[in-house]
C-alpha cells in the first residue's frame, strides 16, 4: 500500500513534514556541501556559516516532527524503515550529529584551528546527510538498502538536488549588505546552479531510465511497476508525472534563466523525491487504532497555529542577507 | 502468549558481544548525558524568564546584561540537549524496535506529540529569541522566551508521560499482541508520570540554582560584580535552595507509593505466575546494586543540599557575601590604607571565602543526585522495559554483534567528545561573564577573523 491511501490526515501530515524538511533543510545542507567551493577566505566561510545558522534550527525541527509522527502514528512503517535501512540511518545520524556540532560550536572559540575543525564537520556532515538521504529515499522506492543501479543512481541524483538547492540558497543569502564581502561567494553559488542542474538532470534521467528498464524487464507497464531488484511502485502514472515535473524543473534551471528561477525550481526539484516516496512507494502501513488518532490530533491541533506563526515569523525575520556576526559565526 | 525466558539464551555471550548489554549500556550512557543538559535547561529557563521580565518592566539594562549571560549558557547547553535528545529518539527507534512494535501506539504517541508540539515550537521560538534580539520590540522578545520556557517544561511533561508508562503501564488493551490506547486520560494522569514530573522539575530547579550559585561565587571571589548580577544570582540561589528541597522530597516520597504495586493492566500479557517466573529468573545482583547505589546517592545529596539552602540564606542576611567586606584584603595594593580589624584577618580564614569556594563545586550535588535518581528508577524496573508486559531482552532489536558494537562505539565516543566540549564551553563562558557571553553585544565589530585568503579545503 502507498502511504496516502492508509490513513489520510496522518499521512498528509507525515508527507508534509518530510517534504517540508527536504525543501527547507535542502537549503542549509546544500550550502554546507558547497562551502569549500563558494567560500575561500575565512571571512567568506564565516559568512556561509552565518547564512546557514538561523535556518538549520528551524528546518531540522521538521525532520524531528516527521520522526515523531512516524513513531507515534505509523509504528509499523517505522519498523519497516528501520529494519530495511538500519546501517544508513546510523551513518545519517552520525553525520547529522557532527554537522550540528560544527554549527553550534563554530562561533564559540576564537581560533583558526577550531574553526577549521568545525568547518570540516559542517562540510563532511552535510555531504554525509545528503548521501544518506539519497540512499533512504531511493531505498524506500527501490525496496531496501541493497546496492543496485537504481538505488545508487537515485542516491547520487538526490545528492545533486541537495547541492543545487544549496547553490540557489547561497546565491540569494550570501550577498552582503555592503556588497564587497559576500559578492564573490554569491556569484560562485549562482554560477554553480546551472552546472549542478545539468549534472542533476543527467543523473535523474539515467535513474528514470534504469527504473523503466527494470520495469520493462519484468514485462509490466509504466515507469516501473515491478522489477527484479524490488522496484515496485503503486502509482506508475503519478510517478511518471512527478519525474517529468522534476526533469522540467531541472531543465529550466540548466538553461539561461538558471540562477534567477533557481530558488523555486530547486525547491520543486527536491520536493519530488519526497513526494515520490509518499505517493508511489510500496510501504507497509497499518490502520491506526482510532483512540490514538483522537489523542494525537486533539493535542496537535491547538499547537498548529503557534507552530506556523513561529516558523513564518522566523523566516520573515531572517530573510535579509546574513548578518555580520551572530551567535553561530 | 508464548513464554520466553528473557535472558536464558544469552548466558553464553561474552559481555561486549552481546547486543542487549551494549544497547542497554548505550542507552544508559546517552540518557544520563542527555539528562544532565536537560536538567540545566529546565533549571535555568525560569530564572532567565524572571530576570528578563523584571528587566523589561523596569527598563533595567544591568538585568538585561544578566539575561545575556545566563541566556548564553542556556544556548550552549540547549544545543547539546537537542543533539543528545535526537540521538535518544533515534536510538529508541533503532535499538528498541520491540518496544515500538508492541507499544508504538501508547508509549511512542506522547513522544511524537512532544516532538511536534513542544520541540518544534521551542526551537523555533528560541531561534526567534536569538536572532531577534535587536530586531524586535522588548515585549515581543520577552514573549519568545516565555514560549521557550513553557515548551521546555511541556517537553519534560510529555517525555515523562512516556517514561511513566514504562514504569506503570495504564490505559490500553492488547489486540493481537499490540497495545491499543483506550484511555488517554489515564495515560496523562498516570501517577508514575505526574509525580515524576513534579519531582524532576523541582530537582532541576536545584541544578539551575546551584549552577547560578557556582558561577556567581566564581565572580564574587574575584571581587567583580559591577552590575550586581552575581549578588542577585546568589540571592536567587539561596531562596530556591531553601524552598525546593521540600518540594523535591515530597514528590520523591510520593513515588514510593507506586513501588510493589501491580500496574492496572497487569495480566493482559503474562499471567501472574509467568510474571513471577520471569522476575525470579532474571534477578541480578548488578541491577539491584546499581539501584541501591542510585538511591543512596540521591538521598545523601538531598540531605546535604537541605542544609546548604538555609546556610546560604543566613550568609546573605549577615551580608557575608558583600565583596566590600573582604575586597580590601583581596587586593592588598589598593586596600593598604584601610586597616580595619576585618582587613587584618587572613584571606583563608574568612568564612565567606570558604563558603564561596565550596559553592564553586556545589553543582556536583544535584547532578549526582539526578543521575543517581535515574539509575535508581531505570534499574529498578528490570527485567522489564514495560512492567509486566515486555522484557528488556524481548524489546531489543535483533542485530549482529558487530553492528551493535559499531553503533555503541560511535555514539559513546561522539557523546563523550560533545559533552566534554560543551562542558568546557560552559565553564569558559561562565568565567568570561556578561561581556564575553555568546549573546553579548559585539555586533559592531568587523569580522573577527584575519582576512588572508587561504584555501583550506
Ligand atoms: C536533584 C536531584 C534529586 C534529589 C535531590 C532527589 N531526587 Fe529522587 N529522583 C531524581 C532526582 C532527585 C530524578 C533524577 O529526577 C528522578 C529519576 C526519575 C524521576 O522521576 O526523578 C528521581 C527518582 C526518584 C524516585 C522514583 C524511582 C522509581 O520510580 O523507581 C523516588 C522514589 C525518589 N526519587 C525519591 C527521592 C527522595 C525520597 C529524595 C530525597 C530524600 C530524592 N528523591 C531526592
Ligand atoms: C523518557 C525518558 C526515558 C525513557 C523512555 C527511557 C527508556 C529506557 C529504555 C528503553 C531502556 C533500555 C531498556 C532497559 O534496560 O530497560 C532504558 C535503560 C536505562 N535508562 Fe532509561 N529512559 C528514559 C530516561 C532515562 C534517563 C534520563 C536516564 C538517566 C540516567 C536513564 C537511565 C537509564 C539506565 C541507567 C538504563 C539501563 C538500565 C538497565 O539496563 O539496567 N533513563 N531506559
Ligand atoms: C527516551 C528518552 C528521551 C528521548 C527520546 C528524548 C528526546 C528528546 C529530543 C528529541 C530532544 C530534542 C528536541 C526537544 O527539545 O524535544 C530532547 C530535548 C529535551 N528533553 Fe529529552 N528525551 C528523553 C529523555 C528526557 C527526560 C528524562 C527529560 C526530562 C524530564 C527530557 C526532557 C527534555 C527537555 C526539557 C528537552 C529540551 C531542552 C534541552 O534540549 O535541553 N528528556 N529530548
Amino acid at each position: 500500500m502507498d502511504l496516502l491511501s492508509a490513513s489520510p490526515p496522518s499521512a498528509v501530515l507525515l508527507s508534509l513534514f518530510v517534504v517540508g524538511y527536504l525543501v527547507l533543510a535542502g537549503s542549509d545542507i546544500g550550502l554546507g556541501m558547497l562551502m569549500p567551493h563558494v567560500a575561500r577566505t575565512p571571512a567568506e566561510r564565516r559568512r556561509v556559516a552565518a547564512a546557514i545558522a538561523p535556518y538549520f534550527l528551524a528546518s531540522e525541527v521538521w525532520l524531528v516532527a516527521a520522526l515523531g509522527v512516524m513513531a507515534g502514528l505509523f509504528p509499523v512503517l517505522e519498523h519497516h524503515v528501520v529494519g530495511a535501512l538500519w546501517p544508513v540511518l546510523v551513518v545519517l545520524l552520525a553525520g547529522w550529529l557532527f554537522r550540528d556540532a560544527g554549527l553550534w560550536f563554530r562561533g564559540q572559540v576564537d581560533s583558526a584551528r577550531w574553526r577549521f575543525a568545525c568547518d570540516t564537520a559542517i562540510v563532511t556532515g552535510s555531504w554525509t546527510l545528503a548521501l544518506c538521504w539519497g540512499l533512504v529515499l531511493a531505498g524506500l522506492l527501490g525496496g531496501g538498502a541493497s546496492l543496485n543501479p537504481f538505488t545508487v543512481l537515485g542516491a547520487v541524483a538526490v545528492v545533486w538536488l541537495f547541492a543545487l538547492r544549496g547553490a540557489a540558497f547561497g546565491a540569494e543569502r550570501l550577498v552582503g549588505p555592503d556588497d564587497e564581502s559576500g559578492a564573490e561567494s554569491a556569484d560562485a553559488a549562482a554560477r554553480a546552479t546551472r552546472t549542478l542542474a545539468r549534472v542533476a538532470l543527467g543523473t535523474v534521467a539515467a535513474t528514470a531510465a534504469v527504473a523503466a528498464v527494470a520495469a520493462a524487464g519484468t514485462g509490466s507497464d509504466g515507469a516501473g511497476s515491478g522489477g527484479s531488484d524490488g522496484l515496485v511502485l503503486t502509482g506508475p502514472g503519478i510517478a511518471v508525472l512527478l519525474v517529468t515535473v522534476l526533469l522540467a524543473a531541472l531543465g529550466a534551471t540548466s538553461g539561461l534563466s538558471g540562477p534567477i528561477l533557481s530558488r523555486h525550481t530547486s525547491a520543486l526539484a527536491i520536493a519530488v523525491p519526497g513526494l515520490l516516496v509518499a505517493l508511489c512507494a510500496q510501504l507497509p502501513v497499518a490502520d491506526m487504532p482510532g483512540m490514538t488518532g483522537v489523542f494525537v490530533w486533539s493535542t496537535l491541533l491547538p499547537a498548529v497555529p503557534v507552530m506556523l506563526i513561529g516558523q513564518v515569523w522566523l523566516y520573515r525575520m531572517t530573510r535579509r542577507p546574513a548578518v555580520p556576526a551572530s551567535f553561530f559565526a | 502468549m508464548l513464554f520466553r525466558a528473557p535472558t536464558a539464551d544469552r548466558r553464553g555471550h561474552p559481555m561486549l558481544e552481546d547486543p542487549l548489554v551494549l544497547a542497554r549500556l548505550q542507552f544508559a550512557l546517552t540518557a544520563a548525558t542527555h539528562y544532565m543538559f536537560v536538567a540545566l535547561t529546565l533549571g535555568l529557563a525560569p530564572y532567565i524568564l524572571g530576570t528578563q521580565l523584571v528587566a523589561v518592566l523596569r527598563g533595567d539594562r544591568s538585568r538585561m546584561l544578566s539575561v545575556r549571560l545566563w541566556g548564553g549558557l542556556y544556548l550552549v547547553n540547549y544545543g547539546m540537549g537537542v543533539l543528545s535528545g535526537l540521538v535518544m529518539e533515534l536510538q529508541l527507534a533503532l535499538n528498541w524496535s520491540g518496544l515500538h512494535e508492541m507499544f508504538g501506539y501508547t508509549f511512542a504517541a506522547p513522544l511524537a506529540i512532544e516532538t511536534m508540539t513542544a520541540f518544534f515550537i521551542e526551537s523555533t521560538f528560541l531561534g526567534l529569541w536569538i536572532f531577534g534580539w535587536d530586531r524586535m520590540g522588548r515585549w515581543a522578545h520577552l514573549f519568545c522566551f516565555t514560549v521557550v520556557t513553557v515548551t521546555a517544561y511541556s517537553s519534560a511533561w510529555w517525555v515523562l508521560i512516556s517514561n511513566g508508562f514504562l514504569r506503570h503501564p495504564v490505559g490500553f488493551t492488547m489486540v493481537d499482541g499490540v497495545a491499543h490506547l483506550t484511555d488517554p486520560v489515564a495515560l496523562m494522569t498516570n501517577p508514575a508520570a505526574v509525580f515524576a514530573f513534579l519531582h524532576v522539575t523541582s530537582s532541576a530547579l536545584l541544578v539551575g540554582a546551584l549552577v547560578v550559585a557556582a558561577v556567581s561565587a566564581y565572580h564574587l571571589l574575584r571581587g567583580e560584580d559591577p552590575h550586581r548580577i552575581f549578588r542577585r544570582g546568589m540571592r536567587f540561589a539561596a531562596v530556591v535552595m531553601t524552598v525546593m528541597p521540600f518540594v523535591v522530597v515530597t514528590f520523591g516520597g510520593l513515588q514510593f507509593q507506586i513501588f510493589g504495586q501491580d500496574p492496572p493492566t497487569s495480566g493482559l500479557t503474562y499471567t501472574a505466575a509467568e510474571v513471577e517466573e520471569i522476575e525470579s529468573a532474571a534477578r541480578s545482583t548488578i541491577a539491584t546494586t546499581a539501584s541501591t547505589t542510585g538511591e543512596i546517592v540521591m538521598i545523601t545529596a538531598w540531605t546535604l543540599m537541605f542544609f546548604l539552602g538555609p546556610v546560604m540564606l543566613l550568609a546573605q542576611f549577615a551580608d557575608l557575601l558583600n565583596p566590600l567586606r573582604w575586597l580590601p584584603n583581596l587586593l592588598p595594593r589598593r586596600g593598604a590604607g584601610r586597616r580595619t580589624l576585618a582587613g587584618r584577618v587572613p584571606n583563608w580564614l574568612r568564612p565567606s571565602r570558604w563558603g564561596l569556594t565550596l559553592l564553586l563545586f556545589s553543582p556536583f550535588l544535584p547532578y549526582l543526585a539526578s543521575v543517581g535518581g535515574w539509575v535508581f528508577r531505570e534499574t529498578n524496573r528490570q527485567p522489564w522495559v514495560v512492567v509486566h508486559h515486555l522484557t528488556t531482552a524481548d524489546a531489543v532489536t535483533p542485530m549482529p554483534p558487530g553492528a551493535a558494537l559499531v553503533s555503541f562505539t560511535l555514539f559513546t565516543v561522539a557523546f563523550a567528545a560533545l559533552a566534554a566540549v560543551t562542558y568546557r564551553l560552559l565553564v569558559r563562558f561562565a568565567r568570561l561573564g556578561p561581556e564575553g557571553s555568546p549573546l553579548a553585544e559585539r555586533r559592531e565589530e568587523g569580522p573577527r577573523e584575519t582576512p588572508e585568503p587561504v584555501h583550506t579545503f
